[in-house]
């Protein structure tokens, strides 16, 4: 007889009717259990909800679209490259309005760079500069400054308050705009206080949200090595300055330097023949002077500096040994401190050191961002497919960048071998139903391994 | 070398130390008079202007809480909130702080407002 017409005996019937009410039973049981909600974490999800959603009635940015998710909150040409022609952030392209003095869109694609009109509105076709676009992950230790909060490349990112809670009233004002005269009510509207809140809220709680305490147990060699000349106030001097490989000089005390950027020769934005104005960095006129950012994230953030001018983090580290540094008021100082008057002077092998203790401190801090990830999808309920998928996925693609720093520069194989697998089973974790939780838990055992050939000692 | 080192941590965070953090202004002119964000209502005056003395350079604002008397100087930023009449800002000048605007003035100092950081002066009618 044809499964079709086949007729179900009473037994059979009575069982089915068991077993259906049983997963009925189970998924109210999941519902009932949920635990009070919690007004931060509310807060967060509203400020994640604005950072990617809200346009404020503008052109169709939103805050994501220049600093995505995917590529650690920031952009580069190769992802710029990946999006569709009318992705918002290329409306220069397609408003006629946004035509002219509002972005390089050549610049912004070839090197991933922003226009911003930090100097004042008055004169859009000259004043202006080319930004790269920073991450905003571990701006909980990156921000504060005993004078005051420190936002942007320059440190002066900020209207109002100076804040970070302000910043993006500022960003609105020169990214979302719909033509250039920045009508406040025709052009955009500018984000409430209570969007304002949520997106401080949503910013502070990405990434890392306390420095590292170095010096790390490391296993690798040349990583190792890396680390205690970046540690060596006589030779690599990095600590000084970037402290625990953090953004500050001590706790708190987040500062801006002239470390000599804009005086390097051949700038590739410059080398187009396009006009790029010197950057005067803080204040009006500037000083100089940019803000010092966190290097834990470095190596999967690039490119580097203000206005991206070195692509690989080997490179931005070679940059401190050149003569652009060296003569800066920043290369001046520390060499007038030095007993034999040097500022810094790495020879090659020195510098590929420091980078791959770089690259290693950042795989490091992707893993821990993956379990983190993992962790919260694996203690969701097994009905709870739908909320654990972006966790798993998030988890994957810092995995996938935990992959890319360190064999980007061949370091630790084994490793690298364990965070491919680490990131499979999290992807195949984010489509499976019933094997979702123990693709997890082998995806977190996986990155532990991965860790461990990374760093000695407990978690 | 750890007096070298303490020496050296030293001199860098008195250097770091003699560069003030300030607001972006640039962008702070296309804000409306009262939205400044953590700014508006705690350190600044909103009011109408009820004197002004070109010789001295001073502005009196009524506001709410009385009349308050500031310096214009050569820095202070003017700006023209034009945002009523849906047109874009501009930036202003002294002339331009006349009695019977609408206006709100940051002070430069929040302890001694005594003098202007910037002024936006509402522009209501064409």
């Amino acid at each position: 007889m044809p499964a079709a017409t086949r007729v179900l005996k009473p037994h059979q019937s009575a069982k089915l009717r068991v077993a259906g009410a049983l997963l009925a039973a189970a998924a109210s049981l999941a519902a009932c259990n949920s635990k009070p909600p919690d007004p931060q974490a509310a807060l967060i999800a509203r400020g994640r909800e604005v950072f990617f959603n809200e346009t404020f009635s503008g052109n169709g940015r939103t805050c994501g679209t220049c600093h995505r998710e995917a590529r650690n909150f920031t952009i580069d040409a190769a992802f710029i490259a990946t999006l569709p022609k009318n992705d918002a952030l290329f409306v220069a392209e397609f408003n006629p309005d946004l035509k002219q003095n509002f972005e390089n869109p050549r610049l912004m694609r070839e090197f991933g760079l922003i226009l911003e009109n930090l100097d004042g509105f008055d004169d859009l076709a000259n004043k202006f500069v080319m930004r790269g676009v920073p991450h905003v992950l571990a701006q909980r230790t990156s921000v504060a400054s005993p004078q005051g909060p420190r936002t942007g490349w320059s440190g002066d990112g900020a209207p109002g308050d100076g804040s970070l809670r302000s910043f993006a009233t500022g960003a609105v004002i020169q990214h979302f705009t719909k033509t250039l005269n920045r009508v406040a009510g025709v052009d955009f509207r500018l984000p409430t206080d209570a969007e304002l809140d949520a997106l401080e809220a949503f910013q502070l709680s990405l990434g890392r949200q306390a420095d590292l305490a170095l010096p790390l147990p490391l296993r690798g060699t040349v990583a190792k090595r890396g680390q205690e000349i970046f540690l060596d106030n006589g030779l690599g001097k990095c600590n000084v300055c970037h402290g625990n490989a953090g953004a500050n000089l001590a706790p708190g005390n987040n500062a801006n330097f002239n470390t000599g950027v804009e005086d390097l020769p051949d700038q590739p934005a410059r080398l187009t023949g396009e006009k790029v104005p010197r950057d005067d960095g803080f204040g009006r006129p500037g000083d100089g002077t940019f803000n010092t950012p966190p290097l834990v994230e470095a190596a999967d953030t690039g490119p580097f500096f203000h206005n991206n001018a070195i692509q690989t983090i080997e490179g931005a580290v070679a940059f401190f040994n050149g003569q652009a540094f060296n003569n800066s008021p920043s290369g001046r100082f520390l060499a007038s401190t030095d007993p034999n008057g040097v500022g810094i002077r790495l020879d090659a092998t020195q510098v590929v050191a420091v980078a791959a203790f770089l690259r290693v401190i950042n795989g490091l801090e992707n893993i821990r961002q993956s379990l983190e990830l993992l962790t919260q999808s694996e203690a969701l309920g097994f009905f709870d497919a739908a909320r654990a998928k972006p966790l798993l996925m998030r988890a994957a693609n810092e995995t996938r960048d935990a992959t890319a720093v360190l064999a980007g520069a061949g370091l630790h194989p084994q490793a690298v071998a364990l965070l491919n697998e680490a990131r499979r089973l999290a992807e195949r974790a984010a489509d499976s139903f019933f094997g979702r939780r123990s693709l997890t838990r082998e995806a977190i055992q996986a990155l532990e391994r991965a860790r461990a050939d990374l760093i000695e000692g407990p978690k | 070398m750890r007096t070298f080192l303490s020496a050296l941590g030293v001199a860098i965070a008195l250097i770091s130390a003699v560069f003030q953090v300030h607001a972006q202004k640039e962008t702070e002119r296309f804000i409306p008079i009262g939205q400044s964000p953590g700014v508006s209502q705690k350190y600044t005056s909103i009011g109408e202007i009820s004197e002004v003395d070109a010789a001295r350079r001073t502005v009196t604002v009524a506001e709410q809480a009385g009349r308050r008397t500031v310096k214009i100087t050569e820095k202070t930023r003017i700006w023209l909130d034009r945002t009523k009449l849906k047109q874009a800002n501009l930036s202003g000048s002294f002339t331009d702080l006349q009695k019977g605007r609408r206006v709100e003035v940051k002070y430069e100092d929040p302890e001694r407002p005594q003098v202007a950081d910037w002024v936006k002066v509402e522009i209501a009618r064409p």
